[in-house]
Order: structure tokens, then sequence, then C-alpha cells
């Protein structure tokens, strides 16, 4: 078991082709986690609500403009939107790379880059996440010290789909954390080692 | 089985210590720097105080910054090789979420501070206050570097799990 024939080394001699129970978990997990955040990203980037408000009266028409609220005025949420967007085609690949790429092992790496994987994923979504989250609440609740309106009772649409986007990406962000400690403990527990002559 | 500490072995120990001393020299100095931010300043007759409690992004900063103090300092003090490291290499990643999501947050709103928003007509304050901002800035920095330098850490418990590598 311990040593290894030369050349012929046994890949994923633990992981038999057939999925563990653990390993479904993880899966289901990060299925949950894709559809959390590709939700996230869409109901986030088709945000937009145009809103027509009276600027005066001339004689007896009134002179209507078109006010609209998009994602893209918000440098936090276009970061939301792509930080939320990167989550997702990570989560695709993982999902992929569980299910029909056993065999690649990269030298035995397999493990520790797909938790360095994990790791930069959590840390890009929750930087988004945090940005869109306070740019969120200044819309809704407005700023007095700086003079800044709120904007949410003028685009109740608008603010709502943000907040569901929101919900979505924190739900998304939960279960990546979960699924990268996960990660790291499987780098943690002693695998089938590379180890030649082991007493 | 007791392995002693070889030399080797102690000076990355060291090295260890040394950054995460770094590092809680920067969430500390971060926290400390935001929350002594503050400036008063007059615009047509209307007067103004620029301070960071005004913003629930800055206290979400300051608060996210001083926990990360307050572990990093804790973890200074553990002995060397006890079973509590897989616990620190957990929280590691749940310290660098938080220190990356109030960075984030933080500058966010800064961000909006200094260049306003037209679409929602918000002006930019940083005009007005520019000591306010120039601290702000430093804060944002030094939390910037000790998110880094948490990063690093993770990756670095991540390269020393994997083991000894057979040649």
């Amino acid at each position: 078991m311990a040593a290894q024939d030369g050349g012929k080394s046994e890949v994923g001699v633990n992981s038999s082709p057939a999925l563990k129970p653990k390993d479904w978990v993880l899966l289901s997990l990060r299925l949950v986690a894709f559809f959390a955040t590709t939700a996230a990203t869409i109901v986030m980037a088709l945000n937009k609500q145009t809103n027509t408000v009276v600027v005066a009266t001339v004689g007896n028409t009134p002179v209507k403009a078109a006010v609209t609220a998009k994602f893209q005025q918000t440098p936090a949420f276009v970061f939301f939107v792509v930080a939320n967007g990167m989550a997702s085609f990570h989560n695709c690949l993982m999902i992929v790379v569980e299910l029909f790429g056993h065999k690649i092992d990269c030298n035995g790496l397999r493990l520790a880059i797909i938790a360095i994987l994990d790791m930069m994923t959590v840390a890009m979504t929750s930087a988004g996440d945090g940005a869109a989250t306070f740019m969120a609440e200044v819309g809704k609740n407005g700023n007095s010290h700086a003079r800044w309106n709120k904007i949410c009772d003028k685009f109740h649409a608008y603010c709502d789909r943000g907040n569901g986007a929101l919900i979505a990406s924190f739900i998304g962000l939960l279960i990546l954390l979960i699924i990268n400690v996960m990660s790291i403990s499987k780098l943690l527990k002693p695998k089938h080692t590379t180890y030649i002559g082991v007493p | 089985m007791h392995i002693k500490l070889s030399s080797m072995a102690k000076t990355e120990w060291l090295c260890l210590l040394l950054v995460r001393l770094l590092a809680l020299g920067a969430t500390l100095s971060a926290a400390i720097v935001m929350a002594t931010s503050h400036e008063k300043a007059s615009f047509f007759a209307l007067s103004f105080e620029a301070k960071y409690d005004n913003t629930p992004a800055f206290k979400y900063f300051v608060i996210a910054e001083a926990v990360a103090s307050v572990y990093g300092f804790l973890v200074l003090f553990l002995p060397s090789k006890g079973p509590l490291w897989r616990l620190v290499i957990a929280l590691d990643v749940v310290f660098t979420m938080l220190l990356t999501s109030s960075i984030s947050a933080a500058l966010a709103i800064a961000q909006v501070g200094k260049k306003g928003n037209s679409s929602a007509g918000w002006l930019p304050i940083c005009d007005q206050v520019h000591k306010y901002c120039d601290q702000v800035k430093g804060a944002l920095i030094a939390g910037f570097i000790g998110a880094i330098i948490y990063l690093l850490l993770l990756l670095y418990s991540i390269h020393n799990v994997l083991g000894p590598k057979v040649q």
C-alpha cells in the first residue's frame, strides 16, 4: 500500500469512481452556492428602473424627463456583479471537475489548488457583498451628515431587486465559506501519502 | 513522536510570528486611524462635522479591524505545535473574509465621498474636509495591507499543510 510501482502510481486510490456520501454533500453544497451566486449576478445585472418625472409645465403640457436608476451607476454594484459572476464560474468549474475530472490530479496538488481557488473566491465574493451592502444602505437611508438623499423612496422596484440580489449573494457566500472550510479540512486529513518507505 | 524544533524550523516559526505581528500592526493602526478621524468645516454658513461615526460602513470597518486585531494578538501566544492550529487555519479564513468585506465596504463609501455619484445627486465631500479624507485614506491603506497579509498567511498555511515533499 505504501510503496508505489515505479511509474504506474495509483492516482486517486482513495477516491474510487463512485463518489462517497461526503463528496455528495460537498457537491450539493456547491450546486446550491452556484445557483445562489448566479441568481445574485443575474438579478443585479438586470436591475434597472426608469421613472418619469414632471420637470416643468409649459402652458398646459407637462414636460417629462426620464430618470433611470441602473446598476452601472454605482461602481460597488458593478464590482458586485463581477465578483458574483466569477464565483458562479468557479463553482461551475468545481462541479464539473468533481463530476468528470477524477483523473486530473496535477501532481497531487489537486486538493491544494481547489482549496486555494475556493479561498480566493470567498475573499472576492465577501468584498463584493460588503461593498454592495453598504452602498444599498446609503441608498435606502441616505446620509444626513453628507447631505446624500435616499433614493429608495423613488425607485422601489430597483431597491427591492437589489435587496433580493444581496440576500442571494449572502447565502452563496455562507455556503462558499462552509465549502472552503471543508476543502481545507480535506487537506489536513492524512490522505494516501506519497511517502516512499513509510514505517 | 516528539520532533524537536530544528534551527531551520525555529527560523520559520519566528518568521511566521513576525508576519502575524505585522498583520496585527496593520489592522490595529487601521482601526485607530479611522476611529480618530474627525474634522469640522463650515460650508456657506452650514457647519459640517465629518466623523467616522456618520457612516455605517466606517463603523463596520473600525469594528472589524478591532476584532481582527484582538484575534491577531491572541494567536501570537499560541504554543508552536499545539492541536489548536487547525482551528487557527479555519479562523484565519473567517477573519480574511471579514477583513476583505470591511475594507471593500469602506472603500466603496470613500469612493462616493471623493467622487460623488451624479446619477443619485450625491455631492463629493472631500473638497470640504481634506484632512478627514486623507486620514480615511491612510486607514484604508493600512486595512488593505492587513487583508493582504492575512491572505498570504492562509496561502502559507496551505503550503505548510501539504507536508514534506518527497524529492
